[in-house]
């Protein structure tokens, strides 16, 4: 077997001073080749001299594939960009290039690799969305569905009383068939929630491709933004409960 | 990422675990949730001439949640009104040494802590003054 030196251990110290530091280069704009500084124009290859380029900072997950923001992607459509850009960064093309085109391609393809897994999935895909449009996802809003949380800390409560019970006892059967009837209709209320996210993503998409500048626009994205979050945090709820339910009574 | 031994602790000998009747006198209740994990906390003060006598807990989520609340209540009892205000999320972050990713869960705490004491609050002011 060959052994290849990791692409981010050879770009350490040894370099001579007058090289450029890569992981600089990695900050550059997109907007000029890191190697012969012309314009750029290509996706991720600058069309002069065919280097690879970095995946600029800015860039989010939706551009990184090449796809619009929008929710209802073809699932098909982001798998194959995913593999065309896959095999355009994979190492094996990059064994005999510099050290600064395989750090460029390594970090290329991990950037990649996490954009497909949360794009993929249309729930990741909304959150990731919202966390885009509406700034910062870290501003934790922790005042509940009431009503929920009540639900949610009476069937724990029956969850662990099941638990202390002798599972083939009398007891233990009713709990479990009463928790088995409580998790068919949380599921329910999942997919109910499901199906209107669903309709808002196409609500959102509409708007999207009628790039409307209007203020009718403006309160209709923030509509559908607001009815999202909330959908997604409540589904979140149920679905933490359901697996709960699941892992328990399985 | 391992857990501090304080939130193993916490998480292992969870302190003033259950919860009091929410209509009781003196007792303050605070339902809160963090939307992006789904935890589901709940922290309750029991109340008597200004200082909390009492407080108990139950939450749903992870180890660093769990232990976030345990030490809040720990926290709470024998202080007074005034005094709980004043925990901030950052007091826990610092006692349990909880890393970046697990911060949100002392900031369910110290929201737990804010909504059981408006409960509380609440409740007191709907009160006739001569029956407090």
């Amino acid at each position: 077997m060959v052994y290849t030196p990791c692409p981010f251990l050879l770009m350490d110290n040894n370099q001579p001073s007058t090289h450029p530091d890569p992981r600089r280069q990695l900050q550059m704009a997109r907007s000029m080749c890191w190697h012969c500084q012309s314009e750029m124009s290509g996706e991720y290859f600058c069309e002069r001299c065919v280097k690879v380029q970095p995946v600029s900072k800015d860039t989010d997950y939706f551009s990184c594939l090449g796809v619009p923001r929008r929710l209802t992607l073809d699932p098909q459509k982001l798998e194959a960009k995913f593999y065309e850009l896959s095999r355009a960064f994979h190492p094996d093309f990059y064994q005999s290039k510099s050290p600064t085109e395989q750090t460029i391609s390594l970090s290329n393809a991990a950037v990649l690799n996490t954009a497909y897994r949360t794009l993929r999935d249309p729930i990741q895909r909304a959150e990731y969305l919202l966390g885009l449009e509406t700034g910062s996802v870290k501003d934790i809003r922790t005042s509940p569905p009431a009503d929920l949380f009540e639900e949610i800390l009476v069937l724990q409560d029956i969850l662990e009383e099941y638990r202390a019970s002798e599972h083939d006892s009398d007891e233990g059967r009713r709990l479990r068939d009463t928790l088995k009837t409580e998790q068919q209709a949380l599921e329910r209320r999942k997919e109910e929630m499901e199906s209107r996210l669903r309709e808002l993503f196409v609500d959102w998409d509409k708007l999207q491709d009628a790039g409307e500048a209007t203020s009718p626009a403006r309160v209709e994205r923030d509509r559908i933004l607001k009815q999202m979050r909330d959908l997604l945090s409540h589904r979140t709820y149920i679905n933490n409960i359901v697996n709960d339910l699941a892992a328990t009574i399985a | 990422m391992a857990y501090s031994d304080k939130v193993v602790d916490h998480f292992n000998n969870p302190r003033n675990m259950g919860s009091f009747k929410k209509d009781e006198e003196g007792v303050g209740t605070g339902m809160v949730g963090a939307p992006e994990c789904g935890d589901v906390m709940k922290l309750q003060i029991k109340v008597q001439n200004d200082t909390i006598v009492d407080a108990k807990f139950k939450t749903f989520g992870c180890g660093s949640a769990i232990a976030s609340s345990s030490l809040a209540t720990e926290w709470l009892k024998g202080k007074t009104i005034e005094e709980a205000q004043k925990i901030k999320n950052t007091d826990i972050v610092q006692e349990l040494n909880l890393p970046p990713v697990k911060i949100h869960c002392s900031v369910l705490a110290e929201d737990a802590i804010k909504a059981a004491l408006t409960d509380y609050q609440k409740k007191a002011d709907a009160q006739p003054a001569d029956t407090k």
